[in-house]
């Protein structure tokens, strides 16, 4: 009677645990922020996105983004035009995606609150041109919540970024990509 | 002779400066003050995007659109944007609707389920059904008011 009492608390026990620690499964947001900053001596661009789609795979480390062109906000409305008008043509190519691995997934322990790192590697897809892109992320665990913050730099013309010769010197060819993204675990 | 045109060559640099300046350092589109160039549930523009993306990108981004929808969920998770979900295909698509953070105590005054009236500007379609981890799809509207 006793290991059966035994085992069944055991099954209460693991199928609780199961059910509360949220080291596995997926976690995402659909608020993740995104600043891109072009910096030249004749002027500085800045814009933000703050819906920015992405989950990763706790198991896997499989990584996912999406983030809507048009939602990028400049500083100054003609900016803003210029960019999805001119450069980044986003009535046709709406949106960016990124899909790649935590490259050290079992390194970032999200039963436990810290920090850990971990390369990132994938692939960025803008205007229809997939490029591999690769960084270094910083995980930070905290009661439940994942902030992940990393930073690379993309080249307008790797992605058939075309910048007319009057503005060129206006724009820098190192655009530097932050990405700041608290994650939630996915129930 | 002389001095009439360089009077006339200083007006027109004055005005070419006058109008660069302005170009330059216009605003952006006040929500608020503009007439919605579409008015439609959120379900209608939902399905708009999810049936032909091109097609609806065409007819509503950049454009100042009113929808109507069954309030699901205020997101408040980024303090940069505050974000309402609207139903727009039971609960397997939304219309995401961000706001500045002077509007978050009316965010806040929202009561979940019922029904509202919200204008903003159409940015598009974020999610892809290839990008099997993110879920679901949201049309997303920024800079968002509330009209009721």
């Amino acid at each position: 009677m006793n290991k059966i009492i035994i085992l069944f608390a055991a099954i209460v026990t693991l199928g609780f645990m199961a059910f509360t620690n949220h080291s596995g499964g997926v976690y995402k947001t659909n608020t993740g922020n995104i600043n891109f900053f072009s910096h030249t001596a004749v002027e500085d661009i800045t814009a933000d996105n703050h819906k920015v789609k992405t989950a990763f795979d706790a198991e896997t480390g499989k990584l996912q983004f999406s983030v809507l062109i048009k939602d990028f906000e400049f500083p100054k409305a003609l900016m803003q035009e210029h960019f999805n008008e001119n450069y980044m043509e986003s009535t046709t190519y709406p949106k960016s995606t990124f899909t790649g691995t935590i490259d050290k997934m079992s390194a970032v322990n999200l039963a436990k609150d810290g920090t850990y790192k971990s390369p990132i590697t994938g692939k960025l897809t803008m205007k229809d041109v997939t490029k591999d892109v690769s960084t270094m992320a910083t995980f930070v665990v905290k009661g439940g919540i994942v902030n992940a913050k990393a930073t690379f730099t993309v080249n307008p013309t790797d992605y058939h970024i075309v910048i007319p010769k009057t503005v060129a010197a206006k724009i820098s060819n190192e655009i530097k990509v932050s990405v700041d993204a608290d994650y939630t675990h996915a129930h | 002779m002389i001095r009439p045109i360089i009077i006339l060559i200083i007006v027109l640099a004055i005005g070419a400066a006058f109008y660069g300046y302005n170009t330059y350092n216009k605003p952006h589109t006040n929500v608020g003050e503009s007439e919605a160039a579409e008015t439609l549930l959120a379900s209608e523009i939902f399905v708009a995007f999810d049936t032909n993306e091109q097609a609806a990108m065409a007819i509503y981004s950049d454009k100042v659109i009113q929808v109507e929808g069954e309030l699901l969920s205020k997101d408040l998770s980024n303090d940069k944007e505050p974000q309402i979900l609207l139903k727009g295909n039971g609960d397997e698509g939304f219309v995401r609707c961000g706001f500045k953070p002077t509007e978050l105590s009316k965010v806040l005054a929202l009561t979940d389920s019922s029904t509202v009236k919200i204008k903003g500007i159409c940015m598009g379609c974020n999610g892809s059904e290839e990008l099997d981890l993110l879920g679901s799809k949201d049309v997303v509207l920024s800079n968002c008011i509330i009209i009721n």
